[in-house]
């Protein structure tokens, strides 16, 4: 199987330089059967991918220790379950994950084209795969997961298989691992496919409306799957590490919201280039930023360059990446400006208190949020660089910029809405404001009332009930009217207005789920803790809970030997729940982990640590938080995948216009539109 | 044995890759365009409606005052209007376009057909496209008709 892999890698390789060359030269002699080929190229590449792919799971689960791959990252005894995850639990296979699903986009994307995108298509190809090139070359002369085990002898090289192989890393056993990183990866990767699109658009001169609307779809995909990717990984943060809280502005959790922001930030402004014909390149450089982001993300992952709690797979892999990245820069910015006759603006911007100025701030705002996650997430290597010695900055830092920054844009969340395409008077905007306005000020009396002194949970709650009203203000009022128009009923006015522009009351979905998100955040600021040694009997008491200390019992499964502590919580005096957190030592990778209690709640969660015992004494060292409003960050997260989902559902509009072909361009039924 | 089932995957993606260049099919043809300006004038118009109906909608649902309305209105109007103008102008080019392809097309066919000598003129060297007892061009007796 090992030598299977291999040769699948270099088949690939093969084909992607075929999809390359096929797609360049067909792009260029207008050739329907060269193009025919380098998108059959793509399909052989994803193909061998595939085999590759198949290859080390077979090998993984099959505990096949004279792959060295194998032998660093699983065990015998490891949980079929989490065998599966060992593809991307190191460095080589991580690195041929990311190719094979670049395989599987780059594979989709040539089927769902082969009726349209026609003249884009061949450029397209060549493009995802220049991509998959870089990445199958890299797995295969870099990182190939398919290396041997061997030990040197009086006879030479002779093959080795040892007993059994170093485990995988503990941190990396719990469930959220399975789907955490696909997830990511599939975000990260995904952002290929509009950069490509955008490459292909640039150097044909096919700028008009047609490579935008494909590329908005193309990112909303990944888009999607990269917050879903973050918001699990904040999951898995929050349940594993046992540090009670789910975001530390950890260098690799920062590589992943960049291309985050600024997907976002693409995804608001390319609506103004749809309505208005406006900041056409604008638009093209963030669909290069987010690609660059995306690639920087995966590079700081990889190469280790900065140190982090995710960080697993760390090689010399980054003067190859660095090389990558600045080909990437390169390649577009020049393809950019040699274009930009073909990008000039159709409209000016009519006032500064309209729709189009409420997605540019945003934009602003989420470009100056990029740039200081950056540059926070960067100074270690900035001031080694300068100085000569590394300094590191911290959460407070990141909350120092990142929060205000996030409640202008939480505030926008709900005003943009509000605002008018072109320009909007003071009339309408007295109108739209006055309700949503009057609620937060009522909410924010409240909640001073009710002891709320941290001024920024004060905020964030404040606006979000301001942005939860325009949000549903906006149903609301789309409901009534067409109640009163169409003479349905309040559900099936709801329901019509979603499906008449799903995009935009999908996009409100979104905005009510980064509510939620906020409502999450804003708990950190009441957050408790408490951290004692117990032994059977004692007692420690946080906020409104009491836990007792009942057992310490010791034991082992075939992977891993632990402690657990039996505890059980009254609150107030009422019985509450029992909880029983862990201390577990690994066998194969000799390593400690702790497996965290957790008890949610929609009000508070409360989380149990066993960080470990007191050797000299036998007690436990318990750690508990009460963390109020986590779960709302989870639920936050899922309306935001839902909301996406929605805003995916093609419009009547976006039907018709998938319809236009060559030769029918003029079937517009102008009365029945206006 | 899986090394020779791959090895001949690998193969048998390698023919399926290069089937279309060694096709003995020639001239399978050029790649489709499909994207045209006309399309993307479609597109455009569209949009505007699409602004239009959602202004109407805004107003109706009581989101925005009537002076903006009636402002926004003459201002999407005015750019649905000129839209359609420069619709019709690339619609008439295209008919244009059309009939010279056509003719060129009837042209090119008919040269392709074996040229009778007695349709060409004698006195002005002129090739006639059709059957014809005068030279089309300086009005001359075709010979093979005398």
């Amino acid at each position: 199987m090992i030598e299977v892999g291999s040769l699948a890698l270099i088949g690939a390789l093969a084909f992607a330089l075929c999809a390359i060359i096929a797609g360049a030269v067909g792009g260029k002699l207008r050739s329907a059967r060269v193009v025919k080929s380098a998108e059959r190229a793509t399909l052989a590449f994803a193909a061998m991918i595939t085999v590759a792919v198949v290859a080390l799971e077979y090998l993984i689960l099959t505990d096949n220790f004279h792959a060295a791959y194998v032998a660093e990252h699983s065990n015998r005894d490891l949980q079929t379950f989490y065998k599966v995850a060992v593809l991307w639990s190191g460095q080589e296979g991580s690195l041929l994950f990311w190719t094979w699903l670049l395989a599987m986009y780059s594979a989709l994307v040539v089927l769902l084209n082969r009726k349209k995108n026609r003249q884009l298509m061949p450029y397209v190809v060549a493009v995802l795969m220049g991509v998959g090139t870089f990445f199958s070359g890299i797995t295969f002369f870099v990182a190939n997961p398919f290396q041997e085990l061997s030990l040197s002898s009086a006879s030479g090289l002779r093959p080795f298989s040892p007993a059994d192989g170093n485990g995988l890393n503990p941190l990396l056993q719990y469930h959220s691992m399975v789907i955490h990183p696909p997830m990511l990866y599939l975000g990260y990767v995904g952002m290929a496919v509009p950069f490509a699109f955008a490459m292909a658009a640039l150097i044909t001169r096919q700028l008009g409306d047609n490579w935008i609307r494909t590329t908005r779809r193309w990112t909303m995909v990944p888009w999607m799957l990269l917050g879903l990717g973050i918001i699990l990984g904040g999951n898995w943060a929050y349940a594993v590490l046992g540090w009670g809280g789910y975001w530390g502005w950890d260098p690799v959790e920062n590589a992943s919201l960049l291309p985050w922001l600024s997907g976002t930030a693409f995804l608001h402004s390319v609506m103004i280039q749809e309505k208005r014909g406006m900041l056409k390149v604008w638009n093209v450089v963030l669909v290069i930023t987010t690609f660059f982001l995306s690639i920087f993300g995966t590079f700081l992952t990889r190469s280790g360059i900065v140190s982090s709690v995710h960080a697993f797979a760390q090689s010399n892999i980054g003067p190859v990446f660095a090389v990558f990245l600045a080909i990437i820069v390169f390649f577009s910015l020049t393809l950019l400006f040699l274009r930009l006759d073909h990008l000039k603006s159709e409209n000016k911007l009519d006032s500064v208190i309209s729709r189009e100025s409420g997605f540019l701030f945003n934009n602003w705002i989420l470009l100056a949020l990029v740039f200081a996650v950056l540059w926070g997430t960067l100074f270690p290597l900035i001031s080694k660089a300068v100085q000569g010695q590394t300094v590191t900055v911290g959460a407070p830092f990141f909350n120092k910029t990142a929060i205000p920054m996030g409640l202008l844009l939480l505030f926008l969340t709900g005003a943009g809405p509000l605002l008018a395409w072109r320009k909007t008077s003071f009339q309408s905007l007295k109108r739209n404001f006055t309700v949503p306005l009057a609620v937060a000020l009522v909410t924010g009396v409240v909640l001073f009332a009710a002891g709320v002194r941290h001024l920024y949970a004060w905020m964030t709650l404040f606006l979000s009930a301001f942005v939860a009203v325009c949000v549903l203000g906006e149903f609301w009022k789309g409901a009534r009217t067409r109640m009163r128009t169409a003479g349905e009923n309040f559900a099936l006015a709801v329901y019509n207005l979603t499906m008449r522009n799903t995009r935009r009351y999908g996009g409100y979905v979104v905005h009510l789920g980064i509510v939620l998100l906020f409502i999450g955040f804003a708990g950190l600021a009441f957050k408790a803790d408490i951290k004692g040694d117990m032994r059977p009997g004692d007692l420690l008491r946080v906020k409104d809970y009491l836990l007792r200390c009942d057992d310490l019992v010791s034991g082992e499964t075939p992977n891993y030997e632990y402690v657990r502590a039996l505890i059980t919580v009254t609150k107030d005096g009422h019985a509450f729940t029992t909880m029983h957190p862990e201390k577990r030592f690994y066998k194969a990778s000799q390593q400690p982990t702790s497996y965290v209690a957790i008890h949610p709640g929609l009000a508070e969660d409360l989380y149990v640590v066993l960080a470990g015992m007191d050797q000299d004494s036998g007690k436990a060292i318990v750690q508990a938080f009460v963390n109020p409003l986590v779960v709302w960050v989870w639920i936050g997260g899922f309306v935001v995948f839902l909301g996406t989902l929605l805003a995916l559902v093609p419009s009547r509009v976006e039907r018709e216009m998938a319809t236009i072909r060559p030769g029918h361009e003029m079937a517009v039924q102008s009365d029945d539109v206006i | 044995m899986l090394l020779g089932i791959a090895i001949v995957m690998l193969l048998g993606l390698a023919v399926f890759v290069a089937a279309p260049l060694l096709s003995a099919q020639t001239s399978s043809g050029t790649l489709p365009v499909d994207v045209t300006p006309l399309g993307d004038l479609k597109r455009r118009r569209l949009v505007v409606y699409e602004n239009l109906k959602d202004l109407e909608f805004e107003y109706q649902s009581g989101k925005i005052d009537r002076q903006d309305y009636e402002s926004l209105k003459t201002n999407y109007l005015g750019e649905a209007a000129a839209l359609m103008a420069t619709t019709r102008q690339a619609e008439e080019l295209k008919e244009k376009e059309a009939v010279i392809e056509r003719e060129v097309t009837a042209r090119r066919a008919l040269r392709r057909q074996p040229r009778s000598p007695q349709y060409v003129c004698l006195k002005c060297g002129f090739e006639n496209p059709v059957p014809v007892k005068f030279c089309g061009e300086c009005g001359a007796r075709i010979a093979g008709k005398s």
